[in-house]
């Protein structure tokens, strides 16, 4: 029975069954739509104050409310002013106080849980950006390497081979140096050095199809080179890709936190890099909320695209499921 | 037997050469992307190393020194810094301390452009233009009224004799209502020509500049930034860093043994406790042991390098006080980073290395010793470690290279006077030079890593010859 069902199901639905029995990969996949979710806020957040042209809240410095502590118990009821408005109001107001800072501020005043959704944001941004830079590279280098063969092989392997001969992260910040500091130098330094690994992961699986018989099969039936290379060996190919973007998103927010943190990326916007660069002497007189912040954000991404990225690669690639039978 | 060794050690001979001939494309390669990324790109930093308040003499002499004042790969001429103002987008330049002189911003049907007014006006100069190279004067102008504008200009002597009298050069520009352009080439003498540039613009006329150039000729087309590169390369000559003051080449003699007491360490650690763990995993494999230290491998490699920085030094070192926190006088000073090091790497390798072995343990000859009755022990460690060690050798060998730039965040978060906290220096304050020669000295080391592994493998599988 259960035979006869799995070959009623696709190649695609057939891993999205696997998937959906793994319960840690749809924890880590819920993990990532609420992320995913959060940057969208901010990026509405920041659009919206672009297009008003105000300084949103998370740049503006209230040296009053700086150093507050994350206790979301910070005596919300003991407040002034809306004593005359009966319970309900002093409950609104300390509801609206607890609700003002949850993660508490900074050293200049602005709140740690708006500047985590921007830093969320800006995340996404250098995950999705990286990965239309590299994606295309890889996939287009290692199709035309694996298929042609020959002189182009040869060119397209040498140009990987180079690129992976220089130290990476060095490359990574020499080109971010090159083109200046800011989001742009980090899109390219990450998204120029990191297409390689899947450049030959793609190379090796188009040799390795380029053999089989539907090839053959497509070139008799004389089916142009485009074709034959995006149409019917890609697809077969795909599932690499899916695991490799999975895997290249968290390196690209890593490396985009190093990058800030040094100084030569996100520059005066709230990324990751910058607060865990601003909390680490903050870190050393007590102030532990906005490093704590920062970090776990990270931590709980990086995880969840991990394991996500793991249990996609079990779910979809064929010798495992070979394998098993 | 003795037949046999002989062809094999002919083919091992021509296997090498071939290795190597495979080897210096991808050397040739980082030297082109290095040329492409900090010479075409980048461009000479001489703007932002020295600073904008440097006189533009200095920048043409830190250019001369690094080459940067040739043609790119090939060709005759190349800019100067003699009229860096140009085009005049946000002001007239040093066209300013001429008072006649009128700066127009740009408007839908002209270009931003500076206007000359009737008369003869010097032409302001950045330096003055050297002995014994060619020059070629260009200018993007347009007359307006009909009016007729000339170059005035010194030349060079005929003859040798720094005494003998100039002569006075006229150039009439050619009359042109709409945009247009005109060259003057002159100079290349052993006497600098050049001198005293005046322009000329007849009565009730004006003339408007849009662009004014001056380019040096260079002494062949092959006199270009790329063959300077490749010779210093070949020369060894690293250059040198402006903001140290120091050559290159002595800075990284200095860098590279502090950075191999940092990552040695962290690298046989790390191996050491890595191989270890994950024969743990494969011995357990597919128990609640295997998949915890999975989970654990994980859970370690999302935790940010930076996090385990910061938070370590803070803890250890700061709070509980049980290493120094920044330094580099004794070996108590590298425990903490050395840690770290270990610690951050440990998720990634535990999970490389169980991969490994678990590949190993799926092969037949696996099922073939515990067929036969063989221990579960005596399998892992006489068979497949043995086995996995091709892998984990490759593995080690190709990163040994990167053990000499060092660690960029632990060092310079420890104060070690490295490689890594020298690049991040050499970063922050955008000097090219050192960041170029670390980054061709990885890249060579990492290629003859590459060509020592496969050596060591045809001399211990005779099958990879053929291929």
């Amino acid at each position: 029975m259960d035979n006869l069902e799995q070959t009623t199901r696709s190649l695609w639905g057939d891993a999205w069954h696997r998937l959906r029995r793994n319960r840690l990969a749809m924890i880590c996949l819920g993990i990532v739509i609420l992320y995913t979710a959060l940057a969208a806020y901010g990026e509405v957040v920041y659009r919206w104050h672009q297009w008003k042209d105000i300084t949103p809240s998370y740049q503006r410095t209230n040296i009053e409310m700086q150093y507050l502590p994350p206790s979301p118990f910070r005596q919300p009821f003991a407040l002034e002013g809306d004593v005359d408005a009966g319970f309900g109001g002093r409950m609104s107001a300390g509801l609206r106080e607890l609700t003002r800072h949850p993660l508490g501020t900074d050293g200049l005043g602005r709140d740690v849980l708006q500047r985590l959704i921007q830093g969320t944001r800006i995340a996404y941004m250098v995950g999705i950006v990286v990965s239309l830079i590299a994606i295309p590279i890889g996939v287009i280098l290692g199709c035309l390497a694996g298929y042609f063969r020959g002189r182009v092989d040869d060119f397209i392997v040498w140009l990987y081979s180079t690129f992976a001969a220089i130290p990476g992260l060095l490359f990574i910040l020499a080109i971010a140096m090159v083109v200046g500091r800011g989001l742009l130098g980090v899109y390219l330094g990450i998204g120029l050095t990191i297409w390689v690994g899947l450049c030959r992961l793609i190379r090796g699986e188009v040799i390795k199809h380029g053999e089989r018989p539907y090839v053959a099969a497509a070139h008799a039936l004389g089916l142009g080179h485009t074709r034959i290379i995006f149409r019917h060996i890609l697809p077969n190919v795909f599932h690499v890709v899916i695991v490799t973007f999975t895997l290249m998103f968290p390196a690209a927010i890593g490396t985009e936190v190093f990058l800030s943190f040094l100084g030569i990326g996100a520059q005066g916007e709230p990324s990751w890099g910058i607060m865990i660069s601003n909390a680490r002497l903050r870190l050393w007189h007590g102030v532990w909320w906005e490093m704590a912040a920062a970090t776990t954000a990270l931590f709980f991404i990086v995880l969840a695209f991990n394991l996500l990225g793991d249990a996609l690669r079990d779910a979809l690639d064929p010798r495992l499921r070979t394998g098993r039978q | 037997m003795a037949s046999d060794i002989r062809p094999v050690s002919k083919y091992m001979g021509r296997y090498i050469i071939r290795r190597i001939g495979q080897m210096i494309p991808i050397v040739f390669g980082v030297m082109l992307i290095t040329f492409i990324l900090f010479n075409m790109v980048g461009g000479s930093p001489a703007l932002l190393l020295l600073g904008r308040h440097v006189s533009p003499q200095a920048l043409e002499e830190f250019d001369e020194v690094r080459g940067f004042n040739k043609p790119l790969v090939f060709g005759w001429w190349s800019g100067t810094r003699a009229y860096d103002d140009t085009p005049f987008d946000a002001h007239a330049g040093a066209w300013r301390a001429l008072e006649a002189v009128e700066h127009q911003p740009a408007t839908d049907d002209a270009p931003a452009h500076i206007r000359l007014p009737s008369g003869t006006h010097a032409i302001p100069l950045n330096f003055a233009p050297r002995a014994n190279t060619g020059f070629r004067w260009v200018i993007e102008y347009r007359l307006t009224d009909t009016g007729s504008a000339a170059l005035l200009f010194a030349e060079a002597p005929e003859d040798e004799d720094p005494d003998a009298e100039r002569m006075e050069r006229r150039v009439e520009l050619p009359p042109a209502e709409r945009w247009s352009r005109a060259t003057v080439r002159f100079g290349s003498g052993a006497e600098p020509a050049g001198l005293n540039m005046r322009m000329e613009v007849a009565e009730g006329a004006s003339l408007d500049i849009r662009r004014m150039e001056l380019q040096r000729r260079a002494n062949h087309p092959l006199d270009s930034q790329f063959v300077f590169y490749l010779g210093q390369i070949f020369k060894g000559d690293l250059g040198y860093s402006e903001s140290m003051n120091q050559p290159i080449a002595q800075m990284i003699r200095q860098g590279v043994v502090p950075s191999l007491m940092l990552t040695v360490p962290i690298f046989l650690i790390g191996l050491v406790i890595s191989i270890s763990l994950s024969l743990v995993c494969a011995f357990y494999r597919n128990t609640w042991v295997d998949r915890s230290l999975v989970i654990m491998a994980v859970a370690l490699m999302s935790i940010n390098y930076l996090v385990w920085i910061v938070v370590g030094q803070y803890l250890a070192a700061y709070r509980w006080g049980w290493f120094p926190v920044w330094g580099f006088e004794s070996w108590i000073y590298l425990v903490l980073p050395v840690t770290i090091g270990v610690i951050s790497g440990l998720g990634n390798d535990v999970r490389f290395y169980r991969t490994i072995m678990l590949d190993e343990m799926y092969k037949e000859y696996v099922r073939t010793a515990f067929a036969k009755g063989v221990g579960k022990r005596s399998v892992l460690f006489k068979h497949v470690l043995k086995n996995a060690m091709i892998a984990v050798i490759t593995n080690v060998v190709i990163a040994i290279p990167f053990l000499y730039t060092g660690s960029l965040l632990l060092e310079s978060f420890f104060g070690i006077p490295g490689l890594g906290y020298m690049a991040v220096n050499a970063i922050m304050s955008s000097d090219v030079d050192v960041i170029r020669a670390i980054v061709l000295i990885g890249a060579v080391l990492y290629v003859v890593a590459n060509l020592a592994t496969d050596i060591c493998y045809a001399f211990v599988d005779p099958r990879v010859k053929l291929k």
